[in-house]
C-alpha cells in the first residue's frame, strides 16, 4: 500500500509560479449552529482519514486567577468521554475502530487530530457488533461531553506528571518569567500548562473545568477540518446529521493586552550547573492575513536567525558566543490572535561565562539588538532586493514541503484559517509575501524592535551557598 | 560465423563494461512519487560502531564535517555559509542534514525537481567527492558537542540521559556501547587526519546506498554518477582498519545502575536485555504485535501505560521497545535510518516521584514477568493487531518516510520491503505465534536496569533494593478515595475497580527484585559518557 503522492495542480514540469498556491481545492460549509466544516480531498493518500477539530480556545482564555491550565487539562479530559454513559467508552471505541488519537493545546487554540482509515468514517461492523464511526464519536465528545469528578481528578495526576517532566528544563522557568513580564495583565502571561500551584490545586477545580467546557466547546467557536481519501459531499451530509444539535453560545471576550512598557529584564539563578541561556523578546503585532506587517513577520526568522542571517553567522561562527540561536517559539509563536512575542532564544557557553560573568550576557544582547537595529536599514543593503527574492522563493517551497500528508495539510489549514475564517487565506498570505518590498522590512523593524517592546531574561548557574 | 562471433563478443563487452562501472557506482533504491519535491537520501554503511577505540565520536564528526567543513577547490572553498546561500532559495529541506547511527550515516535533502541538475552540480557531487573538513569547523563542532554532553545531557535532559545510559549499559564493552555523538575523552582525540581517514575508509561508492522518490531514469542515473567518485579525495590520510561489531554481552541476573543528579525532582526508570530478533527475522512480526500490546510508544494503548498512568496516575507514560527508537522523547513515531543488527528489548517508565521509584521498578518487572508467564489472549492479540494497522498510517505518512524505510530495507536485506509487507504480515499474525515469540524472546531473570534520580535518594534506594524491602505505591488518600468515620475510626470507601488496583499494588509492593548489592552501582551524572565504558 504505497502512498503515491500527486499534486494535481503542480504537474510534470511545474511552472515557475503555480496558478493557485494551495495545491488542493478547499470545500467549506457552515452549519446553522455556526460550525465551520472544511474538507480537503486527497485521494492519492488511499484510505487515509484525518479528522480534526479546532477549538478556538486555549490558555489565552483562562481569565480567572488560580485557575490556569484548564484548557490543557481539558485537552486530556476530552479523551475520557463516557460515550453513551459508559466510562472509558469513547477511547475504547476509537481504539477498536482503529484510530491514532491525540491533541495539543496552545495559547490561542486546542487541536484534536484523530487519524484513521476512511473506512472508519461512518462506522463499520466488527464481528457481530456495529461500531460507531469517527464522526459519531467525535461529535459526541464535543457536543455532549460526559465526564465526572472522579475522572477529572485522575487526569489531574497525569497533568502533574507532565509538568514534572518539563520542569528540569531551565527554559520552562525562563518562559514563565518572560511571559509574566511581557503580559502582566493578560492570559498570555502564563504557560499553557499553567502555574505549578494551580496544577497542584487542580483536583479541587472541577466546577471551573465544567464552566470552561460550557463556554468554549461550542460550534460557533470550533472548526472541523477533514482531509484524506474522502468525498466532501458525503462528509458534509454526515457532519450535518451528527452535529446539528450542538448549541451555539457566544464566547467570553479576552481583554486586550496592555502595551509592554519595556524595556524589562530579569535574571534567573539556576541550581544546576547548566549552560547559560538568554531570551531577548520583542512584542509583535497580532496576525492579520493580508497585512504587510504579517507578511514581514513571515520572513523575520529567515532574516534574523536562519543559518544565512548575518546575526546568526556573527554569533554562531564569527564570534562563537552562542551555541544555539533560534526564535524560541518559531514564527508560529507570534501567529496569534493577540500580539505575542518574537523571542531570540540563545544558549551560551559555560566556559565563556566563567571568566566573563554578566558582561557575557550584555555582549550577546548588544549583538542581538544590533541585528534587529540593522533590519531598520535593510533596504539600504545593495543586495536587499535579491535577498527578498531568495526568501520569497524559499517561502513558497517551504509551504509546499509542509503539505506532506493529509494530517499535515489539515493542521496547516486549520492554523491559518482560524484568523479570518477565509478559505482564500493562503492565496492572500502568499500574495502579501510576494508583494513585499525592502522598505517594508525597514518600517516593521522601526516600529517593533524598540526598547519599549523588549523583555530580556537571562539564566545562569547559581550555587546555593552564594545566595544570601 | 565470424559475424556471429563478433556479435557475441560485442554483446559480452557491452555487458562487461556496465558491470565494471556498476561495481564503482552506488546502489540506488526508489519510491514512486510525482511530488514536485524530491526526497534524496545517501546512506553510508558506517556509524559510531566503526569509531576506533579512543576516538569515540569520529563517525559523528565525519558526518557533521562533510556538511559543515566546506568543499571544492581548497583555494576557493564552498564554505558552509556559501552552501546555505546556494540552497536557500530552494527551501529549508534543500540544506542537507545527517543522521549518524551505530552502523550507518544517512544524509538527506529535499530538492525541487526543477533544480535537480543544478543541485547535483553545485551541491551533491562536490559535497561528497571533494570535502575539505576544515579544522576550524572541526574545533567548533567538537566544542559544541562536548558542551551538549557535559551540560544538557548530563544535567538537564533526564529522560534522554536514562535512555542513552541504558543503551551504553546493554552494549557495554562492545563497539555499540558508546554514545553516537562520542565520549568526552574520545572527542578530544578526534583530529582532521582521522576524519579524512574515516571518510577515505567508509565513504566509498560500494559502501553507499542512495534512495530517491522517483523512478525517473535520468534522475536515478544522475544520482548514481554524482556519487561515483566519493572517497577518493582524502589526501594521504591512512585508511582505518574495520572494527568488529560484537553482540551485546550476555546478561546474567539482574543489575541496577543508579545515576544520581544534583537536583532531580523526579526519577526515570529503564530496563532491558538483548534479543536475538531484528525485522529481518520471521519471528519479528509476532513479537512486534506482542510489543504493540505491551508498550506502544507514546500511546495510551500501551499496557504499561494503562496500568501505571491510566489506572494509577503516576506519570506521563510507560512504553516498551523491540527496536531502538532514535529521537525519544521528542518523536511520536520512530525516525527512519537508525538500523542496527543488534537490538534489545527495553522498558521506559517516564519520570515518577522519588517515593514511587522502587515500587514501580517492581511493577515493571512483575508486569513483564506476567506477560511472559501467561502470554496474550486472542482478544488482546486482535486488539494489538488493530493498533498495529493504525500505526501503519503514521509510519507510512509521507514520502520522506517511504524513502527512509526503503533504505533500511537494504540494511536488513528485506527484499519485500518493510512497509510493503507490513499490513499483510500483521494480518497473518496468530495468537499462537505471538505467545511462542514471547516465550522465545522475552524473560525477566536477566535484566539491566537504569535509574536516573536525585543523588540524595540514591543510597537509600540501592539499600532498599538490595534488601528486598517492600515498596508501597500510592496511599488511599493519594488515590483520592472517599472515607468516612464510624465510631471514631476512619474507613476508606473502596469501589470495586479500585479494590483490584489496591490488590495488585500489594502484589507489586511485595515482589522480590532479588538484586544483590554487588549488582547495584551508584554513579554520578557527571561520570556518564566520559569514556566508552559505563562508570563503575
Amino acid at each position: 500500500m504505497l502512498l503515491a503522492v500527486t499534486a494535481p495542480v503542480l504537474a510534470e514540469r511545474p511552472p515557475a509560479k503555480p496558478a493557485k498556491v494551495f495545491p488542493y481545492a478547499i470545500h467549506k460549509k457552515t452549519l446553522a449552529n455556526g460550525l465551520d466544516v472544511v474538507v480537503i480531498e486527497t485521494p492519492e493518500f488511499k484510505n487515509v482519514l484525518s479528522y480534526n477539530t479546532l477549538v478556538m480556545a486555549g490558555s489565552r482564555n483562562e481569565l480567572e486567577k488560580g485557575k490556569t491550565g484548564l484548557a490543557h487539562l481539558f485537552e486530556h479530559i476530552l479523551f475520557r468521554h463516557a460515550y453513551k454513559g459508559q466510562v472509558g467508552a469513547y477511547q475504547d471505541l476509537m481504539e477498536r475502530l482503529g484510530t491514532h488519537n491525540n491533541a495539543w493545546t496552545w495559547f490561542d487554540i486546542t487541536f484534536y487530530h484523530p487519524l484513521s482509515f476512511t473506512s472508519n468514517l461512518a462506522g463499520r461492523t466488527l464481528g457481530a457488533e456495529q461500531l460507531p464511526g469517527v464522526i459519531e464519536l467525535e461529535a459526541s465528545r464535543f457536543a455532549a461531553l460526559d465526564f465526572n469528578e472522579k475522572i477529572f481528578k485522575t487526569e489531574t495526576g497525569a497533568v502533574l506528571g507532565e509538568y514534572r517532566n518539563s520542569s528540569t528544563f531551565p527554559t520552562l522557568r525562563m518562559s514563565e518569567r518572560l511571559l509574566a513580564l511581557a503580559f502582566p495583565d493578560h492570559p498570555y502571561g502564563h504557560e499553557t500548562i499553567g502555574y505549578y500551584e494551580d496544577v497542584v490545586a487542580m483536583p479541587d477545580h472541577y466546577e471551573a473545568a465544567r464552566a470552561f467546557y460550557d463556554t468554549y466547546y461550542r460550534p460557533n467557536n470550533c472548526v472541523l477540518v477533514i482531509a484524506g481519501d474522502v468525498k466532501a459531499d458525503q462528509v458534509f451530509a454526515l457532519v450535518e446529521a451528527r452535529y446539528r444539535d450542538w448549541q451555539a453560545k457566544p464566547a467570553a471576550a479576552v481583554p486586550a493586552a496592555a502595551p509592554l512598557q519595556g524595556p524589562k529584564r530579569e535574571h534567573v539563578g539556576w541550581p544546576v550547573d547548566v549552560a547559560p541561556r538568554l531570551y531577548v523578546a520583542y512584542r509583535q503585532p497580532r496576525f492579520e492575513t493580508a497585512s504587510v506587517e504579517t507578511a514581514v513577520g513571515q520572513l523575520l526568522a529567515e532574516l534574523l536567525v536562519s543559518r544565512s542571517a548575518p546575526l546568526y553567522k556573527k554569533l554562531r561562527f564569527e564570534k562563537q558566543t552562542v551555541s544555539e540561536l533560534a526564535f524560541g517559539e518559531g514564527t508560529q509563536g507570534f501567529e496569534s490572535f493577540d500580539p505575542r512575542l518574537a523571542i531570540f532564544d540563545t544558549q551560551l557557553f559555560k566556559e565563556q561565562y566563567a571568566p566573563k560573568g554578566a558582561a557575557y550576557f550584555d555582549e550577546v544582547i548588544r549583538d542581538i539588538e544590533q541585528g534587529a537595529e540593522d533590519l531598520k536599514q535593510f533596504s539600504r543593503q545593495k543586495d536587499a532586493k535579491q535577498i527578498l527574492q531568495t526568501l520569497k522563493s524559499k517561502y513558497r517551497y517551504d509551504f509546499l514541503a509542509a503539505m506532506s500528508s493529509p494530517a499535515a495539510i489539515a493542521q496547516i489549514l486549520a492554523w491559518y484559517y482560524r484568523f479570518e475564517r477565509d478559505p482564500e487565506v493562503f492565496e492572500k498570505l502568499l500574495g502579501s509575501v510576494e508583494r513585499l518590498q525592502p522598505k517594508d522590512v525597514d518600517a516593521f523593524a522601526r516600529k517593533y524592535f524598540v526598547p519599549q517592546n523588549q523583555v530580556i531574561i537571562t539564566l545562569a548557574y547559581q550555587a546555593a551557598r552564594a545566595e544570601k | 560465423m565470424v559475424n556471429m562471433q563478433r556479435r557475441v563478443l560485442l554483446v559480452l563487452l557491452a555487458l562487461a563494461v556496465p558491470f565494471a562501472l556498476a561495481a564503482q557506482q552506488p546502489k540506488v533504491v526508489t519510491v514512486d512519487s510525482s511530488s514536485p519535491l524530491l526526497e534524496v537520501k545517501v546512506m553510508v554503511k558506517a556509524g559510531s560502531a566503526a569509531d576506533p577505540a579512543g576516538q569515540e565520536g569520529l563517525a559523528y564528526m565525519t558526518g557533521r564535517l562533510l556538511l559543515e567543513g566546506g568543499y571544492g577547490d581548497p583555494k576557493k572553498p564552498v564554505t558552509k555559509g556559501q552552501l546555505a546561500e546556494i540552497t536557500r532559495p530552494w527551501g529549508e529541506g534543500a540544506y542537507p542534514q545527517v543522521l549518524v547511527g551505530k552502523e550507518t550515516s544517512t544524509f538527506s535533502a529535499t530538492i525541487p525537481r526543477e533544480v535537480f541538475t543544478d543541485y547535483v552540480a553545485r551541491v551533491l557531487r562536490p559535497l561528497f567527492t571533494e570535502p575539505l573538513f576544515a579544522s576550524a569547523e572541526l574545533d567548533r563542532v567538537r566544542r559544541e558537542t562536548l558542551e551538549e554532553i557535559r551540560s544538557a545531557l548530563r544535567f538537564q535532559r533526564i529522560e534522554l540521559l536514562g535512555l542513552l545510559a541504558l543503551d551504553n549499559d546493554i552494549h557495554n564493552g562492545t563497539s555499540y556501547a558508546h554514545l553516537i555523538e562520542g565520549t568526552v575523552r574520545g572527542l578530544e582525540q578526534v583530529k582532521s587526519e582521522s576524519v579524512r581517514g574515516f571518510y577515505r575508509t567508509w565513504y566509498r561508492p560500494e559502501n553507499l546506498t542512495l534512495a530517491v522518490s522517483t523512478k525517473d531514469a535520468a534522475i536515478v542515473n544522475g544520482l548514481r554518477e554524482a556519487l561515483a567518485g566519493v572517497g577518493q579525495r582524502a589526501g594521504d590520510a591512512a585508511a582505518l582498519s574495520p572494527r568488529a561489531v560484537e553482540a551485546p554481552p550476555l546478561v546474567t541476573g539482574r543489575h541496577v545502575t543508579i545515576i544520581g543528579l544534583p537536583k532531580a525532582i523526579a526519577t526515570g526508570l529503564h530496563a532491558g536485555f538483548p534479543i536475538p530478533v531484528t525485522r529481518a527475522d520471521p519471528d519479528f512480526w509476532p513479537l512486534y504485535v506482542a510489543n504493540v500490546w505491551f508498550g506502544t510508544h507514546r500511546d495510551s494503548f500501551s499496557h504499561l501505560y494503562q496500568v501505571i498512568r491510566e489506572e494509577r496516575g503516576y506519570n506521563y507514560g510507560d512504553y516498551s521497545y523491540i527496536e531502538y527508537f532514535e529521537g525519544r522523547p521528542m518523536y511520536m513515531f520512530p525516525p527512519t535510518n537508525s538500523p542496527r543488527r543488534y537490538q534489545y528489548f527495553s522498558i521506559w517508565i517516564r519520570t515518577v516521584g522519588h517515593d514511587y521509584a522502587h515500587h514501580l521498578m517492581k511493577a515493571l518487572t512483575w508486569e513483564l514477568e506476567n506477560v511472559v508467564r501467561n502470554g496474550l489472549t486472542p482478544e488482546q492479540v486482535e486488539a494489538a493487531k488493530n493498533k498495529a494497522r493504525v500505526l501503519y498510517l503514521s509510519l507510512a505518512e509521507n514520502v520522506d518516510r517511504l524513502v527512509g524505510y526503503k533504505l533500511d530495507d537494504e540494511f536488513y536485506g528485506l527484499t519485500a520491503g518493510y512497509l510493503d509487507q507490513y499490513l499483510a504480515r500483521i494480518d497473518a499474525v496468530t495468537p499462537e505465534a505471538v505467545n511462542a515469540a514471547i516465550r522465545r524472546c522475552l524473560q525477566t531473570e536477566n535484566l539491566r536496569y537504569v535509574v536516573v534520580t536525585d543523588q540524595s535518594v540514591a543510597e537509600k534506594l540501592a539499600d532498599d533494593i538490595a534488601n528486598n524491602r517492600n515498596a508501597s505505591g500510592k496511599t488511599p488518600k493519594q488515590y483520592q478515595l472517599d472515607s468516612e468515620q464510624r465510631e471514631g475510626v476512619q474507613y476508606w470507601l473502596i469501589p470495586e475497580n479500585r479494590l483490584k488496583t489496591l490488590q495488585q499494588d500489594a502484589v507489586w509492593e511485595a515482589y522480590r527484585l532479588d538484586v544483590p548489592r554487588a549488582n547495584i552501582r551508584i554513579v554520578k551524572a557527571e561520570q556518564m559518557f566520559e569514556t566508552a565504558a559505563m562508570p563503575q
